[in-house]
């Protein structure tokens, strides 16, 4: 679950114009919403705020259930990273380690037994098509190839939350419905799910509300 | 088909995600030059003890006309006659206890002497008789010796060393200063280097402190990952350095050798032999050179903790 209220944000503290102004919204537990809006409008910036990578200059955040502010202890907010599942828009592996390596990482942060971590890494990596890709390094992957690792590394330890930005634009048709559907069966099963995009084809195949941002700003939510 | 699949320890396989030549080489050449300035610093060290301290304690004394039998010199009754090299050694039976009284005999005379005179075991020049006489630490001789011992034994010169001495000493001073300068400022940059190269190494893993950051790793985990591998490519590279070191280290030493004698006796022109050389060299400086790899490792940790920590302060 996650809740704002009144939440600004803003990249630098003497910047005058936030980025994000005025957030009021939640999405309930084992919710789906796409994040829209025109390049620029803040769908990134929203994702990295959710994802605890800065702190709200004002207003009230709540992820997973738990508020978070610049008092919350710095133990509480890696524990709820770790409860979040993020596709980056530029992906973010680690690009000296391998496929598996980088999909086992949020396990092996989690300190689960290696075999476990083995059967569960193994298993993702061939739902996603890159059971013959494992150990190439992340950096000699193409960009589908980079996109799929992502998605894989963000669902892998089965998280409460997953903020995807644009995780599908360098895939295929047929394996972006794959991916959606499975990002859409995870939230029936519980898991809350934000996805920002710009595809319409894909907001109509798969209807589920909305938040529509412009210039930082909610300017529309619902079907 | 066998999968390939890292089931690694350390959970991230930093050491392929942080290929750092450059930091290991550079730690390598710093080491290297804190090896040569920490035995150039002994060497000065022992150097200038051994010349504030053995010159002033030194007192060589010359007998002209050695084997000569004074005439009254009081031994009528005595069977034995008494020469005036052993009546001035008898004289210096009045020093103070503790005191080494050696007269060169024949072959360490020619052997001092040879490179002024030639074979002097053939050489029909007179020569005088040369008694070395050390003196315990902390003692002096009394000034009134040279007139004693002319007394006794008219024309015996006895050479001080006092001025040369205190010459000496000042040089000796001036050695270990610079010595002292030179270890500071080789240790001060080599420090420097070492936290530089640590950190420009790191700043381009930045991207990847970011990544682990987002995965829900701890701070002290992401630190002590980076520490420990910035900690052993710097040991690496300490390592090779101080052995690069240990060749120019032991040519020096050698030839320093025979400059480290104890006394007259002993100092001969030779070099000595290399199996020798391990004992040469003083275990200070051996302790010293062993603790650089580690001290090299310890800024590599202690620089990389710092920055990551620091790096990981910016982010909530
Ligand atoms: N690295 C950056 N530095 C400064 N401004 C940025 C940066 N990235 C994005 N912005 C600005 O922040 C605002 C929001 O951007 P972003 O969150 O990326 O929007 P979106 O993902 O919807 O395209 C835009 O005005 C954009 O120009
Ligand atoms: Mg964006």
């Amino acid at each position: 679950m996650i809740r704002l209220k009144n939440v600004f944000w803003q990249r630098a503290r003497k910047q005058e114009k936030p980025v994000l102004s005025d957030l009021s919204f939640s999405v309930p537990q084992g919710g789906f919403r796409w994040l829209l809006g025109p390049s620029g409008a803040g769908k990134t910036s929203l994702l990295n705020l959710l994802h605890i990578e800065s702190l709200p200059a004002r207003g009230d955040l709540e992820i997973l259930g738990k508020p978070v502010s610049a008092d919350t202890p710095r133990a509480t907010l890696v524990r709820l990273r770790q409860r979040i599942g993020m596709v980056h828009q530029n992906y973010r592996l680690m690009p000296g380690l391998s496929v598996v390596d980088n999909v086992a990482l949020p396990l092996r942060l989690q300190h689960r037994p290696e075999d476990e971590i083995h059967d569960e890494v193994h298993a993702i990596l061939k739902w996603v098509g890159l059971g013959e890709r494992i150990g190439v390094p992340a950096a000699n992957l193409s960009g589908g190839e980079q996109q799929r690792t992502a998605i894989a590394r963000a669902i892998v330890h089965r998280p409460g939350l997953i903020l995807a930005d644009e995780p599908t634009n360098a895939l295929e048709e047929p394996q972006a419905h794959k991916l959606l559907d499975l990002f859409d069966e995870l939230s029936t099963m519980g898991t809350t799910v934000l996805v920002a995009t710009h595809n319409e084809a894909l907001i109509r195949r798969l209807p589920r509300p909305s938040l529509y941002l412009e210039r930082g700003r909610l300017v529309r939510e619902g079907e | 088909m066998a999968l390939p699949f890292s089931g690694r320890k350390d959970g991230l396989s930093l050491s392929e995600a942080l290929p750092d030549r450059s930091l290991f080489i550079l730690v390598a050449m710093m080491s290297f030059l804190a090896a040569l300035t920490l035995t150039g610093a002994t060497g000065a060290r022992a150097l200038s003890a051994r010349w504030s301290g053995g010159a002033a304690q030194l007192l060589t004394i010359q007998v002209t006309a050695p084997d000569h039998v004074p005439d009254g010199a009081g031994s009528t009754k005595n069977a034995t006659q008494k020469t005036r090299a052993d009546l001035v050694v008898d004289a210096l039976a009045a020093l103070p206890p503790g005191t080494q009284v050696h007269r060169l005999n024949k072959e360490e005379l020619a052997h001092l002497l040879a490179p002024w005179l030639g074979d002097a075991n053939n050489s029909a020049l007179p020569l005088p008789a040369v008694i070395e006489v050390r003196l315990p630490a902390g003692t002096d001789s009394p000034p009134t010796l040279e007139q004693t011992l002319n007394a006794q034994v008219p024309g015996t010169v006895v050479e001080h060393n006092a001025e040369w001495s205190s010459r000496l000493r000042a040089l000796a001073d001036s050695l270990l200063a610079c010595a002292a300068l030179a270890l500071a400022a080789v240790g001060g940059i080599a420090a420097l280097i070492t936290a530089l190269a640590t950190r420009s190494g790191l700043s381009s893993r930045r991207d990847i402190i970011r990544i682990l950051h987002g995965l829900g790793a701890t701070d002290s985990y992401i630190a002590g990952r980076f520490a420990s591998r910035t900690g052993a490519l710097a040991f690496g590279g300490g390592l090779l350095g101080t052995v690069l070191a240990m060749a120019p280290l032991a040519l020096l030493f050698r030839m320093a050798a025979p400059f480290a004698a104890t006394s007259l006796q002993t100092a001969t022109a030779a070099m000595p032999s290399w199996d020798t050389l391990p004992r040469l060299l003083p275990t200070d400086l051996l302790i010293g050179l062993a603790g650089l790899p580690v001290v090299a490792a310890f800024i590599g940790w202690f620089t990389t903790q710092v920055m990551v920590r620091l790096w990981l302060r910016g982010m909530p």
